[in-house]
């Protein structure tokens, strides 16, 4: 059945039951923890942030069962359309963005504000594997079949990181060079690739902004600035290791009631979830991320298409370097980069292009055989 | 290339690949979790209670320290204060701006305030004012929930009702050291005892701290009261002072350098102790500024030292007592020889003068004692010897601390031979004696000790401990002296003679009230040396003299003279003659207490003639 296209009548919609269930409920699941975390956070309150959360998660569920309904050329059609679109609308930010924070990163619509380079990850994404898909394979490490991805890559990065907003910037990057290493571009390149960033890390370092430069001094020793910018580390990591083993309960958590953690609802949400809950909790929520990856990955080795595998594969890469990077840098692993923890932070865009991100991997493993053109 | 490849192994490879390093980097983060959440889990347990739990130590209510009637010498009084933890204040400039605002302080007190919290570690609270008005400090608290990290405390600051004349005795608080801290542990609260019994009975006044638990979050404010153990409060102490025979004795050695003890003669807790001059208690407990500070302790008169018992003297004729006890205790002579004094005594080459430079005429022991006559115990000495004379001044407890329950106390000195070998290096001279037998020469010993050794001459012979505190009921051990009874009665007449009959050194400060008399000796003991010109010429008086070139001027005695009670030494430095100026002084002081004590009706005539006859 796994081979065979699922879909109702001309018309209709596709029941749910075709749709993959455990991907589905995972990522459900995880949205309804982040609608927990963040009614703990408020001291028991659904208000201000979880109700919200909940509401977005009913959208998104929408919007993702919604995409999961269209057809696969469809989506194969949209891609590069989409990529351009988004790719306006980060200009379009360049020049009319609202500034918030020091940054340049929303686009206010009249009726709802976005966050146009949160969709550029999903859109990159859709968009390489749609020139993947009729890249021919010998031509994939060949110069102009190398250029157009890095052109792709590169020039959306750029202006992200223009806004500025390294972390974001750097996961966009991220996710589109998973893509291109997925799409088998000679290892010669990464190794190189990898050798020349490293290289270039003393000249990078000039062009961080002060405060860039501080949170990657701060990260290598937190001590440096215990109530300033080492504060958030220090804090956060107090807050997961007093959790323990099964941690001090929902909205019990001292650490984030007594307002000690910073970004209490936003980046550092998983310290809260890891005082509450404990070891078990946390380790349950890591769990729940690995097996929704692992089950993107099988899904994408399954599958036929090379616009498929690559969407559900680079999907599923970008989803797990959001995951390890934030949970890194709340536990003290990494430095602190304004990267959000998928599905459970708040902030609506972020949950929206996951969900819309889930949507399409339901699509495409609902139709493995479809057809599309080279 | 066949547009649905199926058997991609280049993207099954690369999957297997990715999914490897991302499996992997799962794995270092529930690794991280783990050392996080279980290895170090009661690591970060404590550092976040450390976050919630804002533990501060109430200091317990010092006790009150009181004279033996329970007239308060030292009390307690809210002291309203102003703290402030620098480090949870967001822009100290700003707060500091607006505490100038709503306090209305002085550039120069914000300046000091500043340097206080410059002082110490950021995460100490500071105390930035104290001893604020109540309407100040109502002022404080109305504005507070505008200002942060700054707390309204009522503290606890100590008062001294009567700050000069017991300033010795009660000694005064203030900011510890780390001497203190080795000295008594840690220490709770800002203030310490410094001085005097503050000092000596920190513990017991100190009490037990308490201890309060709040929860803060994380800009510092309390959420919740979570435990409080209000600690035990210190214990008040009864001093054996009586704060009236005090402030009358501090009143009276006004003008004077020197120091007036009375003691019980047979419990030895003692009724009054006053050094002087004095300082202010309370002006020392506030804090003193170092100008300030330095014009005490540089004072020539000392104000700061304690002389009852820090003071060394020579006891000069007062010491004459003891003297003549050793010769009679092995019959060295018979109370009845008379000794001719020409008021010259010559030995060796040397002369030795009697104060009466006519002399004194044939003396018994009891007119030497009387009249205080130089020459008979410059004779005396000569037969005795320092052996003798150093041994009983030992028994009666020179040279060494009395035991008195202050800490400082100074022993004093006895010479003998071999002290003078240790000392000196060089032999003792017979000259030397003759020095010692009237109290000069070597001899030095504190008021205190002269005080011990009165009550032991009116007591029959029992050398007792001082004490000020009234801590525990059971009186100090005395020593047995073993002197006999006959010989004492001896001594005794002759101090009942000195200040009761026309002839006796002290009689200018005879006393009666209700039948009670006072005996005693004078002492005069010469600071510098006359040369043989003066004594020709006519000695100085100590009128033309320097100030500190002045005689010492020493009483001690007892009262009632029949049935005696109360001891006293009175030693004024470059007073003068003992019997102008240290005997006066005594009678009044005596006189005071008598009143007090002495509510027996007037005895009759009779009675008194009787013991007149006895004496």
């Amino acid at each position: 059945m796994s081979y065979q296209a699922r879909s109702g009548r001309l018309g209709q919609l596709v029941s749910l039951n075709l749709l993959h269930a455990p991907l589905m409920v995972i990522s459900i699941l995880l949205g309804l923890v982040g609608v927990m975390v963040l009614y703990s956070v408020a001291g028991g309150d659904f208000a201000p942030w979880a109700w919200r959360h909940a509401v977005r998660l009913a959208v998104g569920f929408l919007l993702m069962y919604a995409i999961a309904n269209l057809d696969l050329r469809t989506l194969f059609n949209l891609a590069y359309p989409i990529f351009g679109g988004i790719f306006l609308l980060l200009v379009a930010v360049e020049v009319f963005g609202d500034t918030n924070m020091g940054a340049q990163r929303w686009l206010d619509l009249g009726f709802v504000t976005i966050q146009p380079s949160e969709f550029m990850r999903f859109a990159l994404i859709m968009a390489l594997a749609r020139y993947y898909h009729t890249l021919h394979r010998d031509d994939v490490s060949q110069p102009f079949g190398l250029l157009v991805p890095l052109a792709m890559i590169g020039v959306p990065s750029l202006l992200v990181l223009g806004q500025p907003d390294l972390g974001t910037a750097l996961m966009l990057a991220a996710s589109g060079l998973g893509v291109v290493f997925l799409a088998g571009v000679s290892m010669r390149y990464f190794i190189g690739g990898i050798i020349a960033a490293v290289a270039a890390v003393p000249v990078g370092w000039n062009y961080l902004r002060d405060y860039q430069k501080e949170r990657v001094l701060v990260f290598l020793d937190p001590e440096r600035d215990p109530l300033g910018a080492g504060y958030h580390i220090i804090q956060s990591k107090i807050g997961i290791g007093s959790g323990g083993l099964f941690g001090k309960g929902l909205a019990q958590g001292t650490q984030s009631q007594l307002k000690f953690l910073p970004e209490r609802h936003t980046d550092f949400v998983f310290a809260i979830y890891a005082e509450e809950l404990g070891f078990v909790g946390s380790f349950l929520l890591i769990f729940m991320f690995a097996l929704l990856i692992f089950l993107m990955f099988s899904i994408a080795n399954q599958m036929r298409h090379r616009f498929s595998q690559l969407m559900i594969a680079g999907f599923g890469f970008a989803l797990s370097i959001y995951v390890i990077v934030n949970l890194a840098m709340v536990m003290g692993l990494a430095p602190v980069v304004g990267v959000p923890l998928p599905f459970i932070s708040y902030g609506g865009t972020s949950l929206l292009t996951f969900m819309a991100g889930i949507g399409v991997i339901l699509a495409m493993e609902r139709q493995p055989l479809a057809d599309l053109p080279k | 290339m066949a547009l649905y490849d199926t058997e991609e192994q280049g993207f099954s490879r690369r999957l297997v690949l990715l999914g490897g390093l991302q499996a992997g980097l799962f794995t270092v983060l529930a690794g991280r979790l783990q050392f996080l959440q279980i290895a170090r889990s009661d690591v970060y347990a404590t550092l976040a209670e450390a976050n919630r739990v804002n533990i501060s130590q109430i200091s317990a209510i010092r006790g009150r320290i009181t004279d033996r009637n329970g007239k308060l010498l030292a009390d307690n009084d809210r002291n309203f204060q102003i703290r402030m933890v620098p480090e949870r204040v967001a822009d100290i400039d700003a707060t500091l701006r607006d505490l100038a605002h709503i306090l209305k302080l002085s550039p120069a007190e914000v300046f000091n305030i500043r340097r206080k919290i410059a002082r110490g570690p950021s995460f100490k609270p500071v105390v930035i004012l104290e001893d604020l008005s109540w309407d100040d400090f109502s002022r404080f608290n109305l504005d507070l929930p505008y200002l942060s990290g700054v707390e309204p405390v009522v503290g606890q600051k100590r008062v001294y009702p009567d700050a000069h004349s017991v300033a010795h005795l009660v000694g005064f608080v203030g900011a510890k050291t780390r001497e203190d801290l080795q000295r008594v542990g840690r220490i709770v609260g800002d203030n310490v005892g410094r001085s005097g019994v503050e000092r000596d009975y920190e513990n017991d006044l100190r009490g037990t701290p308490g201890v309060r638990h709040v929860e803060v979050n994380a800009v510092g404010r309390t959420v919740r009261e979570l435990q409080s153990d209000p600690g035990e409060k210190g214990r008040d102490l009864s001093l054996s002072i009586d704060l009236d025979l005090q402030k009358y004795a501090n009143e009276r050695l006004k003008g004077h350098s020197g120091s007036v003890v009375v003691m019980d003669i047979h419990s030895g807790e003692l009724v009054s102790m006053v050094s002087a001059p004095s300082f202010d208690l309370n002006m020392l407990s506030r804090g003193i500024d170092v100008t300030e500070w330095e014009k005490l302790v540089d004072h020539e008169r000392k104000p700061l030292v304690n002389k009852s018992m820090r003071g060394l003297y020579a006891p000069g004729s007062t010491f004459k007592m003891l003297v003549a006890l050793a010769a009679l205790e092995d019959k060295l002579i018979e109370p009845d020889e008379r000794i001719d004094c020409t008021g010259v005594f010559g030995f060796a080459n040397e002369e030795f003068h009697c104060w009466r430079s006519e002399g004194h005429g044939e003396m018994n022991m009891v007119d030497a004692l009387e009249r205080s006559c130089d020459t008979y115990f410059y004779h005396l000495a000569l037969r005795v010897g320092i052996n003798r004379i150093e041994a009983m001044a030992k028994r009666f407890g020179f040279g060494e601390v009395t035991g008195i329950d202050l800490d400082g106390e100074k022993g004093g000195t006895v010479p003998g031979r071999d002290w003078k070998r240790a000392n000196y290096d060089s032999g003792w001279r017979s000259g030397e004696t003759i020095i010692t037998a009237i109290g000069q020469g070597y001899l030095l010993t504190t008021p205190l000790q002269l005080a011990v050794m009165t009550a032991s001459l009116a007591n029959g012979g029992k050398l007792v401990t001082p004490r000020i505190t009234r801590i525990t009921e059971a009186e100090a051990p005395a020593t047995e002296l073993a002197l006999k009874p006959e010989h004492l009665a001896v001594v005794q007449r002759g101090m009942y003679r000195a200040v009761n009959r026309p002839d006796g050194t002290a009689y200018g400060s005879s006393l009666l009230i209700n039948g009670a008399r006072m005996s005693g000796k004078t002492g005069t003991v010469q600071v510098r040396r006359i040369s043989k010109d003066e004594r020709l010429n006519g000695v100085i008086p100590n009128s033309k003299l320097d100030w500190h070139l002045r005689d010492h001027s020493l009483f001690v005695g007892y009262v009632p003279h029949n049935k005696p009670r109360y001891a006293v030494s009175v030693v004024i430095e470059h007073g003068g003659g003992g019997a102008q100026v240290a005997a006066p002084i005594a009678r009044d002081i005596m006189v005071q207490l008598l009143r007090k004590t002495q509510a027996e009706p007037e005895r009759e005539l009779a009675a008194e003639q009787a013991d007149e006859a006895r004496l």
